[in-house]
């Protein structure tokens, strides 16, 4: 993070006065206008993401409640608040669904996601279009607004599935059908939100990568006999895996982060306690800023070690280039 | 593929910076400059701003309190601004802890006040509790923002809860209003069976799952408790054999005298009731003006102002009321009335507000005379009970005031919120709903009880 600082010390002395020849310099050296042009954006990290991180840190050594906001001072407690926390099996409970939910969904978005970005490259005009302008609506409804809906349409009296599933269907028992009281079948309902929700974004990128892919090497593979299964999973996957590895660690970080339509669907009708996910949990720790922080933190801890395989991936590609 | 790596990468750190960005749901919009100052007129002139939550507050008085507040005190202006009732702690904590944020006086729900009391949020108003009412002013809620006999949150309004219920289908179903806890059981469950109005999944009494607010009178009633302090350790109560035997009625009514979701909460119980769907149902008394039969409606646009509009509205009320009636939840005995649920608020001074001396002016003025006898008239219970009187002697009035006067409130605990914000009870009556064993899931709550106010 320190950029700056040590960007100043790295300008070099002046260099010997030697007319070095052109062809020697294969690396210009980066001169102290480009590290200017870096501080904005140095500034603007420190701010607004190493302040509230260093802070959250803070906090989860302390006791820090409603009371210590109204200027009562903070006592230091050391891993107080990691270990009660860790020594609880609820957390871990709410640990190992967040997980579960998170991989369930990421992959699941990614399976569909995929699969309409392939239809979408090979359909013609007017169905694309429709696809995409569809895809778009998806992706660009204010959650709230689609949360309502969904909330709507799951209601177990006046809602509109259970009234398909008995009236068409003649599942009369689904009637009055309470779709968010038992755990798993919450999870479900969340499960189609979210993966709703977030299925354009793997589409759109999954589509412009396809883009990427030339059309000689298609035909060429073509030309050699390759069928389209194979020349999908043989030459397409390869070259848009960067593309696919990016999105599938965005989806893992943003399904192990998701708290909206956890937290409007728990609204609804379930029961809280056995519904809570990470980030609906740290919420309700929130008038105890500590313990909140804590949780934040462990849950920090918990996605890079979800994401470190990926992240490792992507850096050593981008050293390769 | 170069372009696609190196865009790929620069869109991950982009998405995974706004991501990181995004959850936090900053409040604090209501940041609205508060140096109204032209120049440096030193004129003791400002601007205070006054937080009331949700509509309970009507229009009218929110206009008289303006309008006289800035009559009273030529120069400042007072600025009300509605908060929504979810989410309000968090709001309040961000907002109270900033002197230029804050707002000057609040409205807090009486479940809530103490959190803010124990905290230091609001500034000691002992001296004027005995000005605008001391021992008439509402001693629950009093004792609800005090801290160790010293005031920090007066009470503003209370509100107890009723039965509402349709005469036609009593009448139709051979039955009478009940006169005790009992019978009112068995009078939901009768209704429940003989299904007057016919429609499908018909309710007895509206008794949605989560209902913690009407389950609470049967444990009140019974002489059960939330919660108990033991020394200085809270407790979870509902394993005690008053709460037990509550909450076997409670299971009861759930099972046989309704047929409401049991992931639906106390919200909107007029619902199901003016689709015929429902016979009873138990809400605070100014729900009245959110009854509308089908076979009432005149269609009239409530934005309508026009005289004829406004008669056709009356009609319609009038024709609503003939239809429903209403009554105080039965006590144990005949001529006994239950301990309900009380619901209401408090009102206090942010300790950061720059104008304590405004802001008091203000909170004498809403203990006015006045103002107390326009909250009654509006239908709720006003800080000051010597305006009780105000609320007219109609059905509803005497409903409200019957229901109010044995009311209860939630256990005066420091942390009584956090047991509110974690939704305990909800998740407890909604377990009940669902059938399940009373004794374990009563000592499972007890201790998440008594683990969140400890």
């Amino acid at each position: 993070m320190s950029a700056l600082p040590a960007g100043r010390a790295a300008t070099p002395a002046p260099p010997p006065f030697s007319p070095a020849p052109a062809t020697g310099r294969r690396r210009r050296r980066p001169a102290l206008g480009a590290h200017l042009l870096l501080v904005p954006a140095t500034v603007g990290i420190l701010v607004g993401l190493g302040y509230p991180l260093a802070r959250q840190l803070v906090l989860s050594f302390q006791e820090y409640g409603l009371a210590q906001q109204f200027g009562r001072p903070a006592e230091w407690v050391g891993l107080d608040n990691y270990t009660t926390l860790l020594s609880d099996p609820y957390v871990w409970a709410v640990i190992g669904r967040s997980i579960a939910f998170c991989l369930v969904n990421a992959l699941l978005t990614m399976a569909i996601g995929m699969a309409l970005a392939v239809l979408m490259a090979r359909v013609g005009r007017a169905a694309r279009m429709t696809l995409q302008v569809s895809m778009l609506l998806a992706w660009g409804t204010p959650v709230l607004a689609t949360m309502t809906v969904w909330q709507w349409l799951f209601d177990s009296q006046y809602g509109v599935v259970n009234w398909l599933l008995a009236e068409p269907l003649g599942m009369e028992g689904m009637r009055y059908h309470s779709w968010l009281i038992e755990p798993l079948s919450f999870y479900a309902v969340a499960t189609v939100v979210v993966v709703w929700m977030s299925v354009p974004f793997v589409v759109f990128t999954v589509y412009a990568g396809l883009l990427q892919v030339p059309a000689e090497t298609m035909e060429a593979a073509q030309l050699d006999g390759a069928n389209a299964w194979q020349r999908f999973r043989l030459v397409t996957v390869p070259m848009v895996k960067p593309v696919l590895f990016v999105v599938l660690l965005l989806q893992v970080i943003w399904d192990l982060r998701v708290f909206t339509q956890i937290y409007v669907l728990q609204r609804a009708g379930a029961p809280t306690r056995e519904t809570h996910l990470l980030g609906t949990y740290i919420y309700s720790l929130a008038k105890e800023f500590s313990m909140a922080g804590a949780m934040a933190t462990i849950m920090l801890v918990l996605t890079l070690a979800l994401t470190a395989f990926y992240i490792r991936r992507m850096l050593r590609q981008e050293e390769d280039l | 593929m170069r372009i696609v790596r190196s865009g790929a990468l620069t869109l991950a750190a982009v998405l995974a910076l706004s991501a990181c960005g995004g959850g936090e749901g900053d409040d604090g919009s209501g940041g609205e400059g508060s140096g109204s100052g032209s120049g440096d007129a030193v004129s003791e002139g400002a601007e205070i701003r006054l937080w009331l939550n949700g509509g309970d507050t009507s229009d009218e008085l929110r206009t008289w309190l303006v309008e006289t507040f800035e009559e009273q005190n030529p120069g400042s202006t007072l600025v009300i601004e509605e908060q929504d009732w979810n989410g309000l702690v968090p709001r309040l904590q961000t907002a109270l802890t900033s002197e230029s944020q804050t707002p000057d006086v609040v409205e807090i729900g009486n479940t809530q006040a103490a959190a803010f009391t124990y905290a230091g949020a609001f500034a000691d108003v002992t001296d004027l509790y005995e000005e605008v009412g001391g021992e008439d002013l509402l001693q629950g809620f009093v004792e609800a923002g005090s801290v160790d006999g010293t005031v920090y949150a007066l009470p503003y309004y209370s509100g107890a809860r009723a039965v509402f219920y349709r005469k036609d289908l009593l009448e139709a179903a051979g039955l009478e209003v009940p006169t005790t806890l009992d019978e009112f059981t068995e009078t939901a469950i009768a209704l429940q069976e003989a299904n007057p109005s016919g429609t499908p999944a018909f309710s007895g009494f509206w008794f949605p799952g989560q209902d913690w607010y009407n389950g609470t009178a049967w444990i009140y009633t019974y002489g059960g408790e939330l919660a108990v302090q033991d020394g200085d350790q809270w407790t979870g109560a509902l394993s005690s054999p008053e709460s037990q035997e509550a909450l076997a009625e409670v299971q009861r009514l759930f099972t046989e005298a309704t047929s409401a979701p049991r992931d639906a909460d106390s919200n909107e119980p007029w619902v199901p009731f003016n689709n015929g769907e429902a016979a009873m149902f138990s809400a605070p008394t100014w729900a009245r003006w959110s009854i509308d039969l089908p076979e009432c409606n005149k269609g009239v646009d409530p934005e309508d102002t026009s005289d004829e509009a406004t008669a056709l509205r009356a009609e319609q009320q009038a024709c609503n009321e003939e239809r429903t009636g209403i009554f105080p939840l039965p006590g144990p005995t005949a001529g006994e009335v239950a301990t309900v649920f009380a619901g209401g608020s408090n009102i206090a001074i942010p300790a950061k507000s720059q104008n304590q001396e405004l802001a008091a002016e203000l909170i004498r003025l809403i203990f006015s005379e006045e103002y107390q006898t326009m909250l009654a008239e509006g239908g709720l219970i006003p800080g000051n009970s010597t305006y009780t009187s105000a609320m007219g002697d109609d059905a509803y009035s005497q409903a409200a005031i019957a229901a109010a006067l044995d009311a209860k409130l939630t256990p005066p605990a420091e942390k009584w919120a956090d047991v509110e914000g974690a939704r305990i009870l909800e998740d407890f009556f909604q377990k009940v709903a669902s059938g399940a064993d009373l004794v374990t899931t009563a000592a499972e709550t007890d201790r998440l009880i008594a683990d969140t106010l400890s």
